[in-house]
């Protein structure tokens, strides 16, 4: 629950307070390196198994639904499905 | 994206219908999100109030994902917040068409502020707070929304074959889309690899620490 809190607070800080003073913090990188570091360790479990083809394989489907319809909602949950049903 | 809606006398309302096709990216996102949280073993009002109170989608999956992952509360608490510093960048950019508030401050996702940058230039001062308002609700109530249908459509869905499969991949496919235009980010791409190194040595979370920090420290060349 607090750790909820606290997410909330600074979420609402880092949007508020370069707002009212006019300039924030630089950031550099970290976003983007997050977003890939994020997606590289959620999807391939160590070790490296056939579990890795089949999470390849859904990702193409994500690609390509993202690639068709630019829609990031539908393209997750077809991703989602094919994952299922691989 | 969307032509400016039809001029009405209600911003509130002009907001509202600004909002709809970011209301209808975030609703399925929100399902996956309120879905993954169930799967992650959340409590259902915890997703919620995740939803209700932070409003950052990528932030969110990814406290979800460390958590997963084994990592602290607070180290999740700690990397979604660094996650989060874009924000810092939107504010300043909206400043010279709304005063900072906030609550208005509140509503600044990615998606809002590209909309409301879009969109804000081209009222009367006088309808540019109503405007924001407006679009900021529509994308909030999306979003809440769909988590609710998640949350409650994974308790529901639980026992039908393929669910619980589909939801562990909701995750990996969010932040393969969101990683893409980072992909070709010497530094991303480096710091994420050095993450996935660790990853595979069973130091998932400091991988993840390492990347931030590396990422916080360095420039794109």
């Amino acid at each position: 629950m607090t750790p909820i809190l606290v997410l909330a607070l600074g979420t609402l800080l880092l949007r508020y307070l370069p707002w009212r003073e006019e300039k924030g913090p630089s950031p550099g990188q970290a976003g983007p390196a997050l977003v890939v570091a994020l997606f590289l360790v959620s999807a391939f479990g160590p070790p490296p198994s056939w579990l890795w083809a089949k999470t390849l394989a859904a990702l193409c489907v994500v690609f390509l639904a993202w690639r068709l319809s630019r829609h990031l909602g539908l393209s997750v949950l077809l991703g989602m499905a094919a994952y299922a049903l691989f | 994206m969307a032509a400016l809606p039809p001029s009405t006398a209600n911003p509130l309302r002009q907001g509202l219908l600004a909002a709809w096709p970011v209301a209808l990216g975030y609703f399925p996102v929100a399902v996956a999100f309120g879905m993954a949280g169930a799967g992650a073993g959340l409590a259902p009002w915890a997703v919620q109030l995740l939803s209700l109170l932070v409003f950052a989608g990528a932030s969110q999956f990814a406290f979800l994902g460390l958590l997963a992952e084994g990592a602290s509360p607070w180290l999740a608490t700690g990397m979604a917040l660094l996650l989060n510093l874009r924000h810092a960048f939107y504010g300043p950019a909206l400043r010279p068409y709304l005063a900072g508030h906030p609550l208005l401050a509140f509503f600044l996702t990615d998606e809002v502020f590209a909309v409301a940058l879009k969109f804000l230039p081209g009222l009367p001062q006088t309808a540019r707070t109503g405007f924001f308002l407006g679009l900021g609700l529509g994308a909030y109530l999306a979003w809440n929304l769909g988590t609710l249908l998640g949350v409650f459509g994974a308790t529901r869905l639980k026992g039908l074959p393929g669910v619980g499969e589909g939801l562990s991949f909701a995750l990996p496919a969010l932040f393969s889309l969101l990683a893409l235009p980072h992909l070709r980010n010497p530094v991303a791409l480096g710091a994420g690899l050095l993450a996935f190194a660790l990853h595979l040595l069973g130091q998932t979370a400091w991988g993840l620490v390492l990347a931030g920090v590396l990422g916080f420290l360095w420039r794109r060349p």
